[in-house]
């Protein structure tokens, strides 16, 4: 990958992703978080990662013609499943991928 | 500090695999992982990386995403309260989710807070050679995987795997839903925008339900 792309984007991140993890460490004694911010942070992860995922499944171009060419919609509607059930980065990865192949395979 | 293993070794080897795919060479892969040492925001900054994504939208996506360690800052500021400055810089490097899941885990057992801090080293510690080892061996892996094992249909299943834990609450599912019909109503607009404008509608959608209920 281009290198200056690369580096120009990758160095502010982590930059600021350091400060972040640095910021009330380094300034607990002037600031609180309050109850209602604490709140607000835990929906972080809800508010941005379906938005990553979603052109990466529904606009994917798929082979299954069976399916409409929309079979990662499908394993991913199975996997959210197992997702709920056992609540495991692998169980979920290794079910979404399985469901994927047999899916390709209709 | 095993029991957390299971939970690094898949997102490692897709972080490594996924890196190969989108043409990382082994030292940006290697700088990737050091410079920002956060898993699901390096995952998705390669993904728009490969999509050729405005550097200002991927920082600011990334940044989103890693707001979370704030939480975890605050949590251990009474802890390291009294260290050096270095070793709170070092010690704010190492916070993952999974380092402080487990400190929180623990946190009963210890009776000072010299405990505290050098239980959080030690597992941190074994935390990023866990990663930057399931990297590389993604890395080797990624090598050799033909394309039909569709590896990269991983990183949207392991961002279910982390969202799904995270919906406490009918709000959070109600964000959460908003996010992905927001994503796919606003996908043809240019730069990846709609990715910025949907996370921000989405957040302000939390304040405005995190309001309500308080009132």
């Amino acid at each position: 990958m281009n290198n200056s792309y690369f580096w120009i984007t990758i160095i502010p991140l982590g930059i600021g992703t350091f400060l972040i993890r640095a910021s009330m460490i380094y300034l607990s004694n002037k600031f609180t978080i309050s109850d209602r911010l604490k709140e607000i942070f835990t929906f972080i992860p809800a508010a941005i990662l379906p938005a990553l995922v979603a052109p990466m499944v529904f606009f994917h171009p798929g082979e299954s013609t069976f399916l409409m060419y929309k079979e990662r919609v499908f394993a991913l509607i199975i996997a959210l499943v197992f997702a709920f059930k056992y609540r495991s980065i692998l169980v979920t990865i290794l079910c979404g991928l399985a469901s994927l192949y047999l899916l390709k395979l209709i | 500090m095993i029991p957390i293993i299971p939970g690094i070794l898949p997102f490692g080897l897709i972080m490594g695999s996924v890196a190969v795919n989108a043409n990382l060479s082994n030292l940006q892969t290697t700088g990737l992982n050091t410079v920002i040492f956060a898993g699901a925001s390096q995952l998705a900054s390669v993904d728009l990386l490969s999509q050729s994504a405005s550097s200002i939208i991927i920082i600011l996506t990334g940044i989103i995403i890693n707001m979370r360690f704030v939480l975890y800052s605050a949590a251990f500021a009474p802890i390291l309260k009294n260290t050096s400055f270095l070793t709170k810089s070092i010690a704010a490097y190492l916070l993952t989710d999974q380092s402080y899941a487990v400190s929180v885990s623990k946190d009963s057992e210890f009776s000072s807070n010299n405990e505290r801090v050098a239980f959080f080293f030690g597992n941190s510690i074994c935390m990023a050679i866990a990663w930057h080892g399931s990297v590389i061996l993604g890395v080797l892996f990624g090598n050799f995987a033909p394309d039909s094992l569709s590896l990269d249909f991983a990183v949207p299943l392991s961002f279910i795997a982390l969202t799904i834990p995270t919906l406490k609450s009918k709000a959070h599912v109600s964000v959460a839903l908003c996010s992905l019909i927001l994503s796919c109503a606003l996908f043809h607009i240019p730069f990846n925008l709609g990715l910025l404008i949907t996370g921000t509608i989405s957040i302000a959608l939390a304040v405005y339900m995190t309001r309500r209920k308080n009132e």
